[in-house]
């Protein structure tokens, strides 16, 4: 389960976004200019289709085989000097991190940004547990100063505009920006997070990739927080889902091309960095203890469940950059952890799809988001699966399943059904006025943002046993 | 039941483990990736790294001895008093460096550290480095002006492995610590440096 569960419902949260003018501008400027990059990097890539394709294999064979591989990562990252725990549930994988701080006297952590994490609500058990949280990523600060949750995987403060975030800096950096520019803003996150980064006593991170044949963690990063995070301090904690194996660094090395391509359009992430245990007896820096956390939460009933699919995600945030659903209400409007495409397959799993059930119908089923999928992970077609499994729950509103069963009863008795259209074009025609309706009764939540272009005089069918149509 | 044994009970299969690693070797063979002409590995180093996302500068020099000047004369254009970070690689602690003011520790706001990649990468123009008792991690992330010595240069990020027991840190440097977090605009120098100066020996 997740830590956070949706405040109000699915369509308040996506009117509300929807009024947002400022949410609007926001989320077009970071996903325009990041699908733009990933469109120029993977027109230059050769052979993206074939290279998504051994990406998919590559996690597939990983999926089919987790359980050899996780007893093959633990192996070796003991070896290494790393300490391997094992989380079912959340609740278990915080109460470890929770454990293993206090355990070290620890006041404050410096965390890299990591969507498992969230998912676990490791920042609200540290908020209880007292332990003060440095959130090192630019993104997750400005979202830590605005007591906000993020609103995408890779620009997690992507609904902020420059002027918001300039704001929140002025009322919260000690000795903040003195221009009005990005640059300005960000050189003042960097005075302001640079003493917190190298006071922790815990630096605490996810993982992009858990290599088994080595034992170490990869971590990417644009910023190189992560290292600043995890190399001071006395210990580092690591919290992965168990899906994030690869057999071996070749294999991370394939699907690292297409992770920073389809994030960012670059060809790397700025730092790439494999941890193996913790420092060396004579290394200079590097943490005493390296605990790795391994999580399920949800992750092996996907997996028996129908979802297996889902488990090849690398969290590259494309799906979500490309919907036009996405782009319209944002990320937060999801109400989970994570927005998007990918978001509304996780959600109903992670938070029980009796609550999540709208998540699977916002969307167009345009199909774009598999396109640009770097592991071609068939989202539409598991958003599907979700819709079907909530009608053979019961869990559809009543009046959608009478309107349905209405429909069906018709649709069995064809020449009822002809008489039925015919009448109801007639009517809908009679409405019309120069070629569009306006308002059409029980249609007033399509028509108050829209018209609907007047319908043909017959039927497609009535035209076609006319000979009109072939 | 642990929860390791939990987790495990439900994902263990039968599938022998030479199956399992013929499966997994297969998988690699014959990788889509930017080829990266034999002929042709130092100038796509050299190409790679003058990228935006890169945006490195890049500079050839003879041999090891030619360092302290090459760090001088960069200092001087860049405006930065002689006050060094420098491991305590035996590699560079052998050279003159009179005139500087060493260090080997990386002070919270460290103007310049230079320190010694294994490899570069011609594919992606990245840095290749490992920690050892000489070469400390986190100067190359605290200081301003990261300038890096680069003795050999390979084509394929799958050669920049290293075989065999593995250090704590293996890592990759690709341009400089950079964001794109406010309004998707590029903004260097985000956390760690925000100039990066290559430095090739030539010999």
């Amino acid at each position: 389960m997740s830590a956070h569960e949706p405040q109000a419902a699915f369509k308040t949260r996506a009117a509300a976004a929807l009024h947002d003018p400022i949410l609007k501008i926001a989320v077009e400027r970071t996903a325009g200019t990041a699908e733009a990059k990933r469109a120029v990097a993977v027109e230059a890539f050769p052979d993206f289709e074939a290279a998504r394709t051994r990406a998919a294999a590559i996690k597939d064979h990983v999926v089919a085989n987790l359980g050899h591989y996780l007893e093959q990562f633990e192996a070796n990252a003991v070896a290494a000097g790393a300490v391997v725990h094992w989380a079912r549930t959340s609740q278990e994988a915080c109460d470890i991190v929770i454990g293993l701080c206090r355990q070290a006297g620890a006041k404050s952590v410096a965390r890299s940004k990591s969507m498992l994490g969230e998912e676990i609500g490791l920042p609200h058990a540290l908020a209880e547990a007292g332990i003060a949280r440095v959130e090192t990523d630019l993104a997750e600060h400005i979202i830590q100063l605005s007591g906000e949750r993020p609103s995408h995987i890779i620009w997690p403060a992507m609904h902020k505009t420059r002027e918001q975030v300039s704001e929140l800096f002025r009322r919260s950096h000690r000795d903040p920006h003195a221009e009005e520019t990005i640059a300005a803003m960000a050189e003042s996150a960097r005075r302001h997070l640079r003493e917190g980064m190298l006071s922790a006593d815990v630096g605490i991170s996810g993982a992009n990739f858990l290599v088994a044949d080595s034992g170490a963690v990869c971590t990417v990063t644009n910023e190189g927080n992560a290292e600043l995070s995890l190399v001071p301090p006395r210990l580092q904690i690591v919290t992965a889902g168990i899906e994030k194996i690869v057999p071996s660094m070749g294999h991370a090395v394939h699907l690292l091309r297409l992770l920073a391509r389809s994030a960012t359009g670059a060809a790397l992430t700025q730092y790439t960095t494999f941890y193996t245990g913790p420092k060396r007896e004579s290394d200079r820096d590097g943490p005493e203890e390296m605990h790795i956390v391994l999580v399920d939460n949800g992750r092996t009933a996907m997996r028996e469940e129908g979802l297996a699919e889902m488990l090849r995600c690398i969290r590259c945030g494309a799906c979500m950059n490309h919907c036009v659903v996405f782009r319209q209400i944002g990320g937060h409007a999801y109400g989970g952890t994570y927005p998007g495409p990918m978001g509304a397959v996780l959600t109903p799993a992670i938070d029980g799809l009796a609550k999540t059930r709208d998540l699977p119908n916002a969307c167009t089923l345009n199909g774009k988001c598999q396109e640009v999928c770097p592991v071609n992970i068939p989202l539409p077609t598991l958003l599907r699966g979700w819709r079907e499994k909530s009608w053979r729950e019961g869990l559809e509103p009543k009046a959608t399943r009478a309107g349905i069963d209405l429909w069906a009863w018709f649709a069995q008795r064809p020449k009822l059904y002809r008489a039925a259209t015919a009448t109801a074009l007639k009517s809908l025609r009679a409405m019309g006025r120069g070629g569009w309706l306006r308002k059409v009764p029980m249609a007033g939540g399509w028509t108050r943002y829209r018209d609907l272009p007047k319908p043909a005089a017959e039927s497609f069918m009535a035209q076609y046993r006319k000979g009109r149509r072939r | 039941m642990s929860a390791r044994e939990a987790i495990l009970s439900r994902l263990t299969g039968k599938t022998p483990a030479e199956v399992i690693r013929a499966e997994a070797a297969a998988l690699l063979l014959a990788p889509e990736r930017p080829a990266v002409d034999p002929a042709q590995v130092e100038a796509v180093f050299a190409e790679r790294l003058a990228v935006p996302s890169v945006a490195a500068s890049y500079e050839r020099v003879a041999d090891w001895t030619a360092l302290p000047e090459t760090v001088r004369r960069y200092f001087a254009e860049q405006g930065i008093p002689p006050v060094l970070c420098l491991p305590p690689d035996p590699r560079l602690r052998a050279l003159d460096w009179s005139g500087f003011t060493l260090h080997d520790s990386a002070a919270p706001d460290e103007l310049a550290v230079l320190a010694v990649a294994r490899l570069g990468v011609a594919e992606t123009g990245s840095l290749v480095f490992e920690t050892s008792p000489e070469a400390p991690m986190l100067p190359n992330f605290l200081a301003l002006h990261h300038l890096v010595v680069v003795p050999e240069v390979v084509a394929q990020l799958e050669e920049a492995a290293l075989p065999g027991a593995q250090p704590r840190a293996h890592y990759w440097v690709t341009g400089v610590s950079g964001t794109t977090d406010i309004e998707g605009t590029y903004v260097r120098g985000a956390h760690g440096p925000r100039f990066l100066h290559v430095i090739r020996l030539a010999g």
